[in-house]
């Protein structure tokens, strides 16, 4: 399903044209004069200690400026970074856990240069003893990744949420979250069942590499960055360097796809302290191998206990959820909080007791990606009720539509209600699907996931000049959401001026106003209501001035496009302002802002700013001879709140789609023993268009039920959330094999067929 | 060791004196600015880069530079002739066939590519082609909405 754009939709169109004729400027391509170029040293051992680096011979070669490694960390102020806890070392400093850790950084007058330099260091490695899996790092005898308690502190959290850092050795961190009494829940309980589910750990092969170029000046260091989070790496370079945030600048460019991988302060601290040393500008791409050694997804391990009433009413459940979160924090924080929050699913509960730990292990840090632990909470969830709804001899989609939320009632205590109707999107998810044919099996799945962070806030200026256009500047960056395109539409409604009168300035800290960064789709919503903020008071000052010009009040006047209507006479406002202002003319700054309050009653420490589903069908054919699985048809929704461009809509939950269905059928990074066995994008397989269905379809419901301008809400990561559940329900559908482990690979089908002769395994009582 | 090659690139000439090791993305980006070729995976497999020599898809990240001595060259830049954007252009901006973009001009190019040769492709060999490159946002519907818009623009054109 496609949305034709006209030349009329403006920005949007205008952005695209550079994208189709090459002239889109990213920071892949930004060149400053005299510029070095890095290149990183990665440690083939997955837990070592690194006795000593000789960087001799590379030093000596022709071409090489410097090279870094943790030995230089100690002229920072803070060497580590993290969300919230901070456990990885710009550089590696005494020990290398996980294979890929960066060991030493090469400057040199180019990339070939730097590679050669590389193979010139010496560094001699003490192996220790690895951990590769939570099972492993759990058990008893495990070598522990770190000696020292973890830096920092918990992300905010609330009422019925309780955290632990480093719980026990090799945990980072363990969330719990409840209500209601789950043991009598539980006990009440008509019929009980326990499953485990397993999730697999996926990169996100976004396109542009991690990039970044940075540029000393005196004391004063200045990005240009991939990065997704502007200001939240300000902040975390200001830290790490020991300077005011207003000595770091960071710009940037457009972003070559990110899905979260982009989010957070990753090697940036590392290319700044580069050309610190290099006492030159220093450009560090990191190859595609590099950045799948960055950050994954965490895969995780979720054991749900759910009990049902006799009429086939959810009672309680109870989860214990862990996530790998590999060898660094980096975001884990957050992701555990989400997991074990979001564990109830879009369903009414007596009680929910979850705990989600993260589990360090000797494997590529586990960090955001695109749905922050919704797509592990909602496979384990949504699967299990469909396998308890079988079980019990229930309709799945009966089962699902007795127990769903209706809008308005809160997902969790004192939370904000559901925004939108959930089972108004079903039937018409239900109402999508093809029609029933011999053979193939369907499947259905509700995920859902509260989304525009915890108690986030935006800024935003509109400038809006002489002439009436407008330049909409806020620190929300275009990572191909499409979001300048949103905000300027959202002025301009304000304004009453047409979409083609605005543009959106480019991100740099040292102008716009803050945000908390461009992810859990919360630009549009969070951002977006500081644009609309800053649009009616860039208005009010027009009219002010019109009044003050016309001899009245602003109340007798409005605004019909850039003209003033004033009882029956339209005064043109350009030449009322330059006869005034004279010069170049004037600019009306308009100022907005919007903040979510913290709310310590509510689960997260704020009220969720707004719900997003993701209405998942799918239907299947299983070929039970090779355990073939092939997916014909894929039908995928959400509810954007209201639409802001239907077409920008649908693509977001078609792409977020494409990533949960390849996670579901195919794709894993793997590992053999403890050395990665696939993160190459020659063996890692990503989906072709070839691999998806031939039925492959999204809608976007308008629920008007949002907070944001006009009652809209982020859509960005939803259709994740359902995708492998509705998948994997599908199969069970069809042959009656139960998959509870991604990707659904053809030994793990032809595994599920022969269990089914085994006994049923649900304590039924 | 240094090579003179001669290249046509988007219609202008240029006798350029390359290393032996000298990729043709490099020589594309760094030496003549034209930056829409991309590189993502480095290593031929995304099609990111994917440029046209002699009116042939390829990677511009794998080829090396002395080997396209003596061919015509188009890259992303050189489709819109005078500002006008091509059919598969237009229809890539019609059906939203993008998001963050950087595949898109090697998906343009291989939309070109193929179109040149089948103005009007069955949606088996639209598949087969475009599997040789990697879009992460889309999902690939609207990429293969702007196929089809593109090669019906060119059967009314034939047409007329």
């Amino acid at each position: 399903m496609t949305h034709s754009h006209t030349q009329e939709s403006d920005t949007y169109f205008r952005a695209f044209r550079k994208k189709a004729t090459g002239q889109s400027v990213y920071t892949f391509d930004v060149v400053l004069p005299f510029m070095l170029h890095g290149k990183l040293l990665r440690s083939p051992h997955a837990h070592a200690r690194i006795k000593s680096i000789d960087a001799s011979k590379a030093l000596a070669m022709d071409g090489v400026s410097c090279v870094v490694t943790g030995a230089d960390l100690a002229e920072l102020a803070d060497p580590y970074y993290g969300v919230g806890l901070r456990d990885q070392p710009v550089i590696a400093i005494d020990r290398v856990r996980y294979v890929g850790d960066v060991v030493a950084a090469v400057c040199a007058v180019d990339e070939n240069t730097a590679y050669r330099a590389l193979q010139q260091i010496v560094v001699d490695y003490e192996p220790l003893l690895s951990v590769m899996t939570p099972s492993a790092a759990l058990m008893d005898d495990a070598p522990v990744l770190f000696d020292t308690p973890t830096r920092g502190v918990s992300p905010v959290i609330g009422a019925g949420s309780a955290y632990k850092i480093d719980p026990a050795p090799n945990v980072l961190y363990e969330y719990t979250f409840g209500y209601g009494d789950v043991d009598r829940a539980l006990d009440s309980a008509h019929a009980l069942f326990t499953d485990t589910f397993e999730i697999g750990r996926i990169n996100h092969f976004h396109l542009e590499p991690y990039v970044n170029v940075a540029r000393w000046t005196g004391s004063q260091v200045e990005f240009w960055s991939c990065n997704q989070d502007p200001f939240v790496l300000r902040a975390d370079v200001a830290r790490i360097f020991g300077l005011p945030v207003t000595d770091v600048r960071i710009r940037t460019p457009l972003i070559g796809g990110g899905f979260g991988g982009k989010s957070y302060c990753k090697m940036e601290p590392l290319v700044a302290l580069m050309s610190r040393k290099a006492g030159a500008p220093v450009r560090l791409a990191l190859s595609m191998d590099e950045s799948m050694l960055t950050l994954v997804k965490h895969p995780a391990s979720l054991t749900l206990t759910t009990g049902v009433d006799k009429q086939g009413l959810l009672l309680g459940r109870r989860a214990d959820i862990t996530l790998d979160g590999g060898a660094y924090s980096d975001a884990s924080t957050l992701v555990a909080i989400k997991t074990g929050f979001r564990i109830g699913g879009p369903y009414r509960w007596q009680a929910i007791d979850s705990r989600a730990r993260i589990v360090r292990t000797n494997t590529i840090p586990s960090g955001s990606f695109r749905g922050f632990g919704g797509t592990q909470a909602s496979w384990a969830s949504e699967r299990q009720i469909d396998m308890i709804a079988r079980r019990l001899g229930h309709d799945p989609v009966a089962f699902r539509k007795r127990n769903l939320l209706k809008a308005g009632e809160p997902f969790a205590p004192n939370d904000r209600g559901i925004d939108l109707d959930l089972a108004a999107g079903f039937d018409r998810l239900i109402a999508s699907m093809p029609a029933r044919t011999k053979g193939r099996g369907q499947g259905v799945a509700i995920g859902i996931k509260d989304a525009g962070g915890t108690g986030n806030h935006g800024q935003a200026l509109v400038r809006v000049n002489q002439s009436g256009q407008v330049c909409v500047s806020t620190a929300t960056v275009d990572i191909g959401q499409g979001a300048p395109s949103a905000m300027c539409r959202i002025a301009t409604e304000v304004l009453g001026l047409p979409r083609n009168t605005a543009v959106y300035a480019s991100v740099d800290t040292e102008h716009n106003p803050p945000d908390n960064g461009t992810h859990v789709s919360c630009a549009t919503m969070i951002t977006g209501l500081a644009v609309e903020a800053a649009a009616r008071d860039a208005l009010q000052q027009v009219l002010a001035f019109a009044a003050s010009q016309l001899g009245c009040t602003a109340d007798d006047i409005t605004l019909e496009g850039w003209l003033v209507r004033h009882g029956g006479a339209l005064h043109p406002l350009e030449p009322m302002i330059r006869k005034y202002f004279g010069g170049i003319g004037w600019e009306f700054i308009g100022r907005g802002a919007f903040k979510e309050p913290y709310a310590p009653a509510t689960p997260m420490g704020a009220e969720n700013v707004s719900w997003m589903p993701c209405w998942s069908g799918a239907e299947v054919e299983v070929d039970e001879e090779t355990g073939q699985v092939r997916v014909l048809s894929l039908v995928v929704g959400s509810d954007a709140g209201r639409a802001l461009d239907m077409g920008t809509c649908i693509g977001q939950v078609e792409g977020a789609a494409a990533q949960a269905f390849a996670q579901a059928m195919f794709e894993e990074m793997r590992y053999r023993g403890d050395q990665p066995d696939n993160a190459t994008p020659l063996a890692y397989r990503v989906p072709r268009v070839a691999d998806m269905p031939q039925d492959f379809r999204a809608f976007v419901m308008e629920s008007r039920l949002g907070v944001g301008p006009g009652g809209l809400k982020g859509i960005g990561e939803a259709g994740m959330l359902g995708i492998a559940a509705a998948i994997a329900n599908a199969i069970e559908d069809a042959t009656g094999a139960s998959l509870t482990k991604t990707p659904f690979t053809p030994e793990r089908v032809l595994a599920a067929l022969d269990a089914r002769q085994a006994p049923d395994i649900a304590a039924s009582k | 060791m240094r090579l003179n090659v001669n290249v046509v690139v988007n219609g202008r000439s240029h006798a350029l004196e390359v290393g032996a090791h000298e990729t043709l993305s490099d020589v594309l980006r760094e030496r003549l600015g034209l930056t829409g070729c991309k590189v993502a995976c480095d290593q031929s497999v995304c099609g990111a880069c994917t440029i046209l020599v002699d009116g042939d898809p390829v990677s511009a990240c794998s080829t090396f530079m002395f080997k396209v001595d003596d061919s015509k060259i188009t890259t992303v830049e050189g489709l819109a002739a005078g500002g006008v954007l091509t059919r598969v252009q237009e229809a890539f901006l019609q059906d939203g066939a993008f998001q963050c973009g950087f595949c898109t001009s090697g998906m343009i190019l291989l939309v070109t590519a193929l179109l040149a040769r089948d103005p009007n492709p069955d949606d088996a060999t639209v598949q087969q082609w475009l599997s040789s490159n990697i879009c992460r946002c889309t999902g690939y519907n609207s990429i293969l909405a702007a196929v089809r818009r593109a090669s019906a623009g060119l059967r009314t054109e034939a047409a007329a």
